[in-house]
């Protein structure tokens, strides 16, 4: 091979980038590398305080915990260098003098949030709690407590310039910031709240490892938890979030996280806070315990050798951003099962077995009281009615209801196969509307696409998720498609017609009609172009649709009860097109086929169709709207629904009268001026223009001579089926037996079976004979 | 309905056949037939008997005929397939026309090729400039497949 010099540079270029690029830790200069030296020697220094660290002492050089509230409370401008002359490290108590925060909250939290301590009785709480909750959650006060001052290492800021290598030195008090406040408050007095706990049971051992290893030797009553916690008001103007690590006290039940950043380093703070509201004993033993629990996660996990850069940009961006937040969390006790029951249903949970627990009563994670305080802000927050199903009991319930869903698909295939064997003539397709079954199928296409996209994100629902959107894209895609390009086949012709031509069924300027090109477009290249179509509505429509998600709660509601709304209006267009088809009223559809039963006159829509199709659409969303406790925790708002069934209701009523009255008994005949009527008598000279002089002469000496009085005896050729037209001629008594809805006669006076020329009609606006432009009937 | 067209055109056409052309069912199928087109005396193909296969669609006649020539021709209208290009049997259609009256513009597109349209655009190109070769080849042709 040979190399010339551009592409050697080239090769040399990428092979550059490729090593270059930064390692596990993502350090890329020389000032990174000095951070995260300076971010290690901090955490060791921190390490081994924390290890010299006994319940009965007090925290020395740790970020964030070097001043009490006591000290800040005395004097709001202490200077947080360690050691600080007036404090005592070598005690502790679980008071103002020692903690972060003022005694009341820690009476609160005593007395009313801990207050299960598994001294008397002995209480039962699941081990396993991996679940999202939902409540709401309370503010306290934000103004009340004095602010604890929380400064944070220089290290932590990001360069000021390019040729900056050394990171700088001190430390910042952000509280002295002049737009401190704007940031860091909590303004709603009552919000919504969603936490998120997630058992941390493996670690990684290396930064690109790919085995994860238990660390947990006290598994039967510690466990380590990821906390998510989000709560914002109402309208979702003002949102905090926490994601942190959290200890789990089975024996109490009891739950501490607090937010980790640059001016907090909260995992050394919380053995002692476990014990709160403990005995000397019970302190004692908790916070040996957990320091037990958090120093084997930090040895596995190789919490030193593990830092990146992306966590120290985590911590710096959360201390600058966020306050600091402690969550307390009360567990409710599950005293109705013993400790081997919880064992069987944790491992039924697990691994499907079948094993006796009795699953569909297992009771939701009950938070039964929290509390959330701020240090560094002082806002004290209290939780209600906290509470949520275990995630594996959620996977199931969701698993049974998207069965339900794939029911419902196949009930709708079922009805749409029956639809379309109902017209399956071009005759009948080109009464239905195209739009009715667009937005039909833009909804189908839509959750097929959702389906898609959820079914790789979530893979513990893989499966029916698959399955739910094979179906859903086998109705979009298979059957609607299809059935929407015949209906677009059918109306092709009308692609270039205004809606009052259609109503008159006239063309206004025939030379007009005439440059219309006139050209049988096939079912390929139709479909290719109404597959792009929908590709791309189904993809503009899906993006909207995750997009909103991350939308202000306001907006997201809007557009999410419009949408329902105008995707739900699908009949309408179908009312319109049954006007502009103007198809006759029962009683005279009736008399139609009773005349000449070779005509067909069906509704376009089946009634099994029109109501089935509704009542599928239309039970998940009262489902989602009226069930409280449904699968997506989506609000409940019975007034929607109702408003939204009605809406469909009249949709369906409307259809019912034109079936009864007929299509067009809302528009007075004035609107709509007589057009060009196909169906007429012929005057006799028009039947000698045609040729059938001899015939007629010749039937109708027949039919004077009186042998036959009701026999047909004026006839035209169709030049399409090449039979005979029986005609009802005004001069001939001898033919008014004839139905005048049996043949057309066209505006150039040519004569054609009504069956024929309507079916020729959905291909093309032309006369047959002479290539006249025909108006549409 | 196709079926019931089908059968009469066939009735028309035995009873009363057109000039120089032939057609019928192939076996018992309506909707395949076959035809032969005697070449037109005052053209190149004098003399040949050209034969081609007629498919009607099930929705004949809304839809045209699938006409294509069996025997190898040498013409600018007309591909090595057979396939022939002529736009009655594409969108000038109309359910008026029958294959009669189709088979009747075959044979006086062997007679007048419309070059300005081709299929085979080198044939085109002989036709329009050396007319004489064109013949020639047109000839042979005929004579070498068609006799």
């Amino acid at each position: 091979m040979e190399l010339d010099g551009n592409t050697l540079i080239f090769i040399i270029l990428i092979l550059f980038l490729f090593f270059s690029s930064p390692g596990g830790n993502g350090v890329t200069s020389q000032y990174e590398f000095n951070q995260l030296h300076l971010f290690t020697q901090q955490l060791e220094t921190e390490y081994s305080t924390f290890q010299n660290l006994t319940y009965n002492s007090n925290f020395k050089n740790i970020t964030g915990l070097k001043l009490s509230y006591h000290d800040v409370a005395e004097n709001a401008l202490i200077n947080a260098t360690y050691p600080i002359d007036s404090k005592n490290y070598e005690q502790w108590y679980n008071n103002e003098n020692y903690l972060i925060m003022p005694d009341e909250i820690t009476q609160i939290i005593g007395d009313s949030i801990w207050n299960i301590t598994g001294n008397g009785e002995e209480n039962i709480f699941p081990p396993i709690i991996t679940s999202t909750l939902l409540g709401t959650i309370t503010l306290n006060s934000n103004d009340k407590y004095s602010r604890l001052r929380m400064p944070f290492a220089n290290f932590y800021e990001p360069p000021r310039d390019f040729s900056d290598n050394i990171p700088p030195v001190g430390d910042t008090y952000m509280d002295d910031w002049e737009d401190y406040n704007e940031i860091h408050n909590v303004t709603f007095a009552k919000g919504e709240m969603k936490v998120q706990f997630t058992h941390v049971d493996k670690v990684f051992t290396s930064l690109q490892g790919k085995k994860k290893k238990y660390f947990n030797s006290q598994d039967e009553n510690w466990k380590l938890l990821n906390v998510k916690v989000d709560f914002t008001d109402k309208n979702e103007n003002e949102k905090h979030s926490i994601n942190t690590l959290g200890v789990y006290d089975i024996k109490t039940g009891r739950i501490l996280a607090m937010s980790e950043s640059a001016k907090f380093h909260s995992l050394f703070a919380l053995p002692h806070y476990m014990g709160i509201g403990m005995t000397k004993a019970g302190q004692k033993q908790t916070f040996e315990q957990s320091k037990k629990l958090i120093n084997e996660y930090w040895n596995t996990s190789k919490y030193i050798d593990t830092l990146t850069m992306g966590y120290i940009n985590t911590l710096y961006d959360d201390a600058i951003e966020k306050c600091e937040f402690m969550m307390f969390f009360q567990l409710k006790p599950w005293n109705q099962y013993n400790k081997d029951q919880l064992k069987i249903i944790d491992d039924e949970l697990k691994w499907p077995l079948g094993r006796p627990a009795n699953l569909t009563h297992v009771p939701d994670i009950v938070v039964t009281s929290g509390m959330v305080y701020s240090p560094d802000c002082g806002i004290s927050l209290s939780t209600n009615d906290i509470h949520g199903e275990r995630y594996e009991l959620k996977i199931r319930s969701i698993r049974i209801h998207m069965l339900c869903g794939i029911f419902l698909f196949a009930a709708q295939i079922y009805l749409l196969l029956r639809q379309m064997q109902h017209t399956n003539t071009p005759s009948s397709v080109n009464k239905i509307s195209f739009y009715t079954f667009c937005m039909i199928n833009l909804v189908d296409g839509c959750l097929a696409t959702l389906y898609f996209i959820s079914a790789t994100l979530v893979p513990e629902l893989y499966l029916p998720l698959v399955i739910s959107a094979f179906a859903s894209f086998i109705l979009a895609s298979i059957f609607e498609t299809r059935y929407l390009i015949s209906v677009y086949a059918s109306q092709v012709n009308e692609r270039n017609v205004g809606i009052i031509t259609l109503l008159r069924g006239r063309t206004e300027d025939p030379d007009a009609a005439n440059e219309r090109p006139v050209v049988i477009p096939d079912e390929a290249s139709i479909s290719s172009s109404l597959y792009g179509r929908f590709a791309f509505t189904l993809i503009t429509f899906t993006f909207l649709i995750l997009n909103s998600m991350s939308w202000p709660r306001h907006f997201r509601i809007i557009f999410e009860y419009s949408a329902i709304f105008i995707l739900n209006s699908y009949w309408w267009p179908q009312v319109f097109r049954n006007a502009i088809k103007g198809i006759p009223s029962r009683r005279e559809r009736e008399r139609i086929e009773n005349l000449a039963n070779r005509r067909q006159n069906k509704v376009p829509l089946l009634w099994k169709f029109i109501i089935g199709t509704t009542f599928i659409r239309t039970l998940p969303i009262i489902y989602f709207f009226t069930y409280s406790s449904n699968i997506f925790r989506h609000h409940k708002d019975t007034r929607f629904v109702v408003i939204l069934s009605l809406w469909l209701l009249f949709q369906i009523v409307v259809l019912y009268s034109q079936d009864i009255l007929g299509a067009r008994w809302f528009l007075s005949q004035h609107t709509i001026p007589e057009g060009y009527s196909y169906f007429k008598p012929v005057s006799l000279a028009l039947l000698k223009e045609h040729g059938d002089i001899d015939d007629m002469a010749d039937t109708a000496n027949k039919g004077s001579s009186g042998d036959h009085p009701h026999n047909i005896i004026a006839k035209v050729d169709c030049a399409i089926c090449m039979s005979e037209v029986p005609v009802y001629v005004e001069e001939l008594p001898e033919t008014h037996g004839v139905d005048i809805h049996d043949y057309m006669v066209t505006p150039c006076n040519h004569i054609f079976h009504t069956l024929c020329l309507e079916n020729w009609m959905s291909y093309k606006l032309q006369c047959p004979v002479c290539r006249a432009p025909l108006p549409p009937c | 309905m196709s079926t019931k067209r089908i059968s009469k055109e066939l009735r028309d056409i035995e009873r009363d056949p057109p000039t120089s052309c032939s057609a019928g069912p192939v076996g018992d199928d309506l909707y395949h037939w076959q035809a032969s087109i005697m070449g037109p005396p005052d053209s190149p193909y004098a003399g040949g008997v050209f034969f081609l296969s007629i498919h009607f669609p099930t929705d004949y006649p809304f839809k045209p005929p699938k006409i294509a020539f069996t025997t190898k021709i040498y013409h600018p209208n007309i591909n090595a397939n057979g396939n022939i290009c002529l736009d009655i049997l594409k969108d000038q259609w109309s359910p008026a026309l029958t294959l009669s009256k189709v088979l009747l513009s075959i044979c006086s597109l062997l007679t007048d090729a419309n070059p300005d349209d081709p299929l085979v655009p080198e044939i085109a190109h002989i036709y329009k400039t050396d007319r004489p070769k064109y013949e020639t080849t047109a000839r042979e042709w005929t004579k070498k497949y068609a006799v």
